[in-house]
């Protein structure tokens, strides 16, 4: 499989990535490990003039303790985070959806920032160009329609397996681009809607990722079809306690999903809260199926966890 | 399209090469270098057939572009055998019949490898939590993972 022709910059400082961008007039990328840039580049969803390798800047690759919190930067790789042994003590959630990412090899190579801003995925989307000429655009790629629902929404599928843990363990995120620097609570990037699921603005480069310094108890499920390597296909984070718990819920739809409150009183009205969630037949599992394995697996997480 | 000057080496040996920007490590290492060992499946970063070393870790060749490299090192798997010796893990793929078609042998291998190399001695579990990156369609795993396990219980290799 070919990719399209790029232009191909390797900046050392944000600053210079930023100057790149701004000279391309936005018609450029930032890559990081290519693990979803690349293959969607192949299959021709993405058409930029510039690719922006960030793998030179430095200050992105470290993870540190600072002020009561532990700061991750975007380009440490999945599996590095998975090693990182203060990641695996304090917070279970997030290191059990690391080693449930993909696999190994892929772990290895993907970053957890790019896991976190990973486009959304659909069925009749992540096609190639043929293929989809075939069936005509869906509401994700300019079309009128979505191929499923027929309606004028995108129900794409937001696939991370690691920000439904980050949810649940209060992350934010820091973000510098062309307009200026902010940091915002990680749940305020999800936009909700499937064709731009994230709110990011012009040239935004993630620079942190930080988790409050608390050991909390916590763990992640995953419904996948292959144990090995597949993307979640329903995703469910726990980070808490039982009288104070978050539960993330992603792979559905596209945004995650977060509840807060008392463990049981969750736990007792799942079936009505998974009511805000739609499934729709976009992936290779039956919709119904995927939502009835909501309240399925938060009860046997819940199990693993509290232990009741 | 601008070149891009890449050097990097390739197997111990230093290349010095001209490429496209988007051009993969897959392509550079198959049509310019024939090191056509290295195989390519999906082309989409999910079947681990075109998996190679950068610098001791495994990597999918078809999604890390030959631009990245500059100044890494690549292992293939025409880069694995000690002198005219196949290397410990090719010769267990033979003796346990870890090998039917044979695609994804050459991914497989350098999985199987960087595995041994960062840890000598892996159990049962880590031998197949590391190769459920690579897709075999033929052997059904239990071979490969056999062969790999008596490379790990010999003492020197």
């Amino acid at each position: 499989m070919k990719l399209p022709k790029f232009f191909y910059f390797r900046p050392k400082t944000i600053e210079e990535a930023l100057a790149t961008f701004t000279a391309y007039d936005g018609n450029a990328v930032y890559l990081a490990g290519g693990t979803d840039l690349i293959p969607r580049m192949k299959l021709g969803l993405k058409k930029p003039i510039a690719v922006i390798d960030l793998k030179d800047i430095e200050e992105l690759k470290k993870v540190r303790v600072e002020d009561g919190k532990i700061v991750i930067g975007p380009l440490v790789t999945l599996f590095e985070l998975s090693k990182t042994p203060m990641i695996k003590e304090k917070f279970p959630a997030l290191f059990e959806a690391l080693i449930l990412t993909s696999c190994e090899t892929l772990q290895m190579r993907g970053t957890i920032g790019g896991n976190i801003l990973q486009d959304t995925r659909c069925l009749f989307y992540n096609q190639s160009e043929f293929w989809r000429k075939a069936k005509g655009p869906c509401v994700k790629t300019g079309g009128e329609r979505c191929h499923v629902t027929g309606a004028k929404e995108c129900h794409s599928n937001y696939m991370s397996d690691t920000a439904p843990a980050l949810l649940s363990l209060e992350a934010s995120l820091k973000l510098i681009g062309i307009e200026g620097e902010r940091e915002i609570p990680l749940r305020e990037i999800f936009t909700g809607n499937g064709v731009s699921p994230l709110s990011l603005r012009p040239g935004e480069i993630l620079c942190q990722i930080s988790i409050p310094n608390e050991v909390t108890k916590g763990g992640y499920e995953k419904l996948r079809l292959r144990g090995s390597i597949d993307y979640p296909l329903l995703g469910i984070a726990l980070s808490g306690s039982s009288e104070k718990v978050k539960i993330a819920i992603g792979g559905i739809g596209p945004g995650p999903k977060v509840w807060e409150g008392k463990l049981e009183e969750i736990l007792s009205s799942m079936q009505k809260l998974s009511q805000e969630i739609k499934a729709i037949a976009n992936t290779i599992l039956d919709p119904l199926y995927r939502k009835e394995m909501i309240p399925v697996l938060s009860q046997r997480l819940a199990k693993r966890v509290f232990g009741s | 399209m601008e070149l891009i000057r890449v050097q990097f080496k390739v197997n111990g040996e230093q290349v010095d090469l001209s490429v496209k920007p988007h051009e993969t490590l897959l392509e550079t290492l198959r049509n310019r270098l024939e090191l056509t060992g290295t195989k390519e499946g999906c082309g989409l970063g999910s079947c681990g057939a075109c998996t190679v070393l950068l610098d001791g870790m495994p990597v999918r060749s078809c999604l890390v572009l030959t631009a990245e490299v500059n100044g890494r090192e690549i292992t293939t798997i025409e880069g694995i055998k000690q002198g005219d010796k196949l290397h410990p893990l090719q010769e267990a793929f033979v003796n346990h019949g870890a090998v039917q078609c044979g695609f994804c042998t050459p991914g497989m291998l350098l999985t199987a490898k960087a595995l041994l190399d960062r840890n000598p001695k892996p159990t049962r579990s880590d031998i197949i939590r590391a190769i459920s990156s690579n897709i075999c369609r033929c052997t059904g795993y239990k071979k490969i993972i056999e062969a790999i396990e008596a490379v790990a219980q010999k003492e020197e290799r």
